[in-house]
């Protein structure tokens, strides 16, 4: 497990001076579709906080319910989705809120990145014009104080001649420049939490480092909070204090990054982990987990299909998610037994 | 943008002598001509002085000398005269223009905000009972013959209601333009409730599309309105692959006002076709044909600077 120390030493601990209350408290959170064969929950009883200035990183397989998590932080899960439990932002829930409140929320307090610049900016408008938009919307600036602005903040993210830049369409940026517009536009009205969902997926190896580097600094400097979600656990413990891992729709651990690096409890969490390629070991195959996420098991734990360790007990209950070491929490049968 | 505009006008001029040489061939195929039309019903004439009177109008020679004779006069300025009204081409087909133009531009003006409105409501909540609705009103629009409409509203609005004339043109040669306004709302409102339904259905399915895109997300997660949303974002995305559907429509709604121009007496374009070519009056249906043609041609110019207005991804070379 050298490769993991490596990892841990690499990973940022959560800040001592955390204040009390955090920024989002999201208790049972649970998201329900409509289905041929009755609801579906893509989203099943998530519990996890985020304090301010931290950042809480979400991994998980695609379709583990990552994305449909953070729709749900901006209500915005569409297509008949119903979105149950309590998600405390800054003292307010906003399950029950109107779409008033949410079109005031989205973009001030709560932002999103996504994964796809591409396809994530509107490819008729120019990008000034997309970031002065929220900044009209908000802060209730001109049209022609917002494109000021725009300007100003393409400039911090590091666009060079941002002028010229804020005249262009999309597709006149590349990969990277897009990703940088997105979060000038994202981070626009100073808001306290930021969702990134898989932002650097989409770009080269290269111009990830630079995107997550800029994402830190502007956290620092705004004191923000960040969901980082992403499939990739190396990309996620170069960001996150704190680390939740998602398995078709469920969290089956969560804990400090150090400690679920040093610590890993889960047995998906384990194989993550062991997927992650090691630069100083030559190996012939790399690992992969088997299976694949199976859906529509209702029964039992769901990663028993795919657990090395799984036993009839695993398949016939599901494991409780329980607090092994102070905020280490874990859902497994074989964990402490 | 400006060469691109000036080599496809002079790719459409070559599709004209083309659309003429072919049009030319075709009309000459019809069964009949025109001097037999013309002496129909004649009991004095020898076929003798037929032979005489067709070499009189050059309808003795080939096809393509009677072509270049056609083309050469054409390029002069002279297209003939009409069989069927007895008077210079041009001075027939002047005012049918105008008649046309007027129709269509009125049907256009208030078809496409309106299909615009009524597709973007629809596409909002599909299979709502908004969307139920407009649906309904689209399939009837696509549905109902536009002669049983005319019909109808003719028997509502002029018969029972004796609200509005159920004639297109008013009969006074200088009518005033309210006047003439009164006498343009039925065939309008007809040829509208025609048009507009496929146009409904189109707009519909493409704002689907446009809703369900991520950056109509990443605007409703800037805290937009949903009418900012529709309105700013999706509405012109949706709105790029219409422009074709808009220009073919124009160019088929050109000549295809037929049933609309016969119910309400209006001498348009369509009517002047069907006439002309019914008739054989030969030179009448060639031109006006081939202003169909052109119609066709420039709104589908139209149709690629409009994209490429619309869509800055596109780059007219």
């Amino acid at each position: 497990m050298q490769h993991a120390e490596q990892l841990v030493a690499g990973a940022r601990t959560v800040a001592s001076a955390t204040s009390p209350s955090p920024l989002l408290d999201v208790r049972d959170l649970t998201v329900t579709f409509p289905g041929a064969a009755g609801p579906v929950q893509i989203v099943r009883g998530l519990n996890y906080s985020i304090a301010r200035g931290e950042t809480l990183g979400i991994v998980g397989e695609s379709g583990c319910g990552k994305t449909m998590t953070s729709l749900a932080l901006l209500g915005l899960v569409s297509g008949g989705g119903k979105v149950d439990g309590t998600i405390d932002f800054n003292g307010s829930n906003l399950v029950s809120f109107s779409q008033r409140q949410w079109q005031q929320l989205r973009g001030r307090d709560i932002a999103m990145i996504f994964q796809e610049p591409m396809t994530a900016m509107n490819p008729v408008m120019p990008v000034g014009r997309q970031i002065g938009e929220v900044l009209i919307k908000h802060q209730k600036l001109s049209r022609r104080q917002a494109e000021k602005r725009a300007v100003e903040l393409l400039a911090s993210v590091g666009i060079p001649s941002p002028a010229r830049r804020a005249q262009d369409y999309p597709h006149q940026l590349s990969g990277g420049m897009r990703q940088r517009a997105m979060i000038a536009m994202a981070l626009a009205c100073r808001p306290r939490l930021l969702i990134a969902d898989e932002p650097t997926t989409a770009l080269d190896v290269t111009i990830q480092a630079q995107i997550l580097d800029l994402m830190l600094t502007l956290q620092d400097e705004a004191k923000m909070s960040i969901q980082f979600i992403s499939h990739n656990l190396a990309v996620v413990s170069e960001v996150a204090h704190s680390i939740m891992v998602m398995y078709a729709g469920k969290a089956v651990e969560y804990a400090p990054s150090d400690d679920l690096f040093a610590n890993p409890l889960h047995p998906y969490t384990q194989g993550l982990i062991a997927t992650l390629p090691d630069p100083d070991k030559q190996v012939k195959r790399l690992y992969v987990i088997p299976g694949r996420v199976t859906s529509g098991i209702t029964v039992g734990c769901r990663f028993a299909s795919r657990c090395p360790r799984a036993d009839e007990g695993c398949r016939r209950t599901e494991p409780e998610f329980v607090e092994v070491a102070p905020g280490h929490h874990v859902a497994c049968h074989k964990v402490g037994s | 943008m400006l060469r691109y505009t000036v080599s496809r006008l002079l790719q459409a001029v070559l599709v004209i002598l083309v659309m003429s040489l072919l049009l030319f061939m075709l009309i000459g195929l019809m069964p009949g001509d025109p001097v037999e039309n013309m002496l129909e019903g004649n009991p004095s004439l020898t076929p003798d002085t037929m032979a005489q009177m067709r070499a009189l109008y050059g309808l003795d020679q080939p096809v393509y000398v009677r072509y270049g004779h056609w083309l050469y006069s054409a390029l002069h300025g002279d297209l003939g005269y009409s069989s069927v009204y007895f008077r210079p081409v041009l001075e027939v087909l002047g005012p049918a223009i105008v008649q046309t133009a007027k129709l269509l531009v009125a049907t256009e003006i208030i078809s496409i905000p309106l299909a615009m409105l009524l597709g973007a409501l629809a596409a909002r909540r599909p299979g709502g009972w908004t969307d139920s609705l407009i649906s309904l009103f689209a399939f009837a629009s696509i549905s109902l013959p536009g002669f049983w409409t005319s019909l109808i509203l003719i028997i509502v609005f002029s018969v029972k209601l004796g609200w509005l004339p159920a004639s297109g043109t008013p009969l006074m040669g200088d009518a005033s333009l309210s006047e003439q306004i009164v006498h343009m709302i039925l065939p309008v409102t007809v040829l509208t409730f025609f048009h507009v339904g496929p146009l409904v259905r189109y707009v519909r399915a493409s704002m689907i599309e446009t809703l369900n895109s991520d950056f109509v997300r990443t605007a409703r997660a800037k805290g937009l309105s949903e009418s900012a949303v529709i309105i700013r974002h999706a509405l012109r995305n949706a709105l790029i692959p219409m422009v074709t559907v808009l220009a073919l429509g124009f160019g088929s709604l050109f000549s295809g006002a037929l049933v609309v121009e016969t119910i309400f007496g209006m001498l348009g374009m369509g009517k002047i076709i069907y006439d002309a070519v019914s008739n054989i009056d030969f030179n009448l249906a060639l031109v006006g044909l081939l202003l169909a043609t052109i119609v066709t041609l420039l709104s589908s110019l139209l149709a690629d600077l409009a994209y490429a207005w619309l869509d800055p991804r596109i780059v007219l070379k």
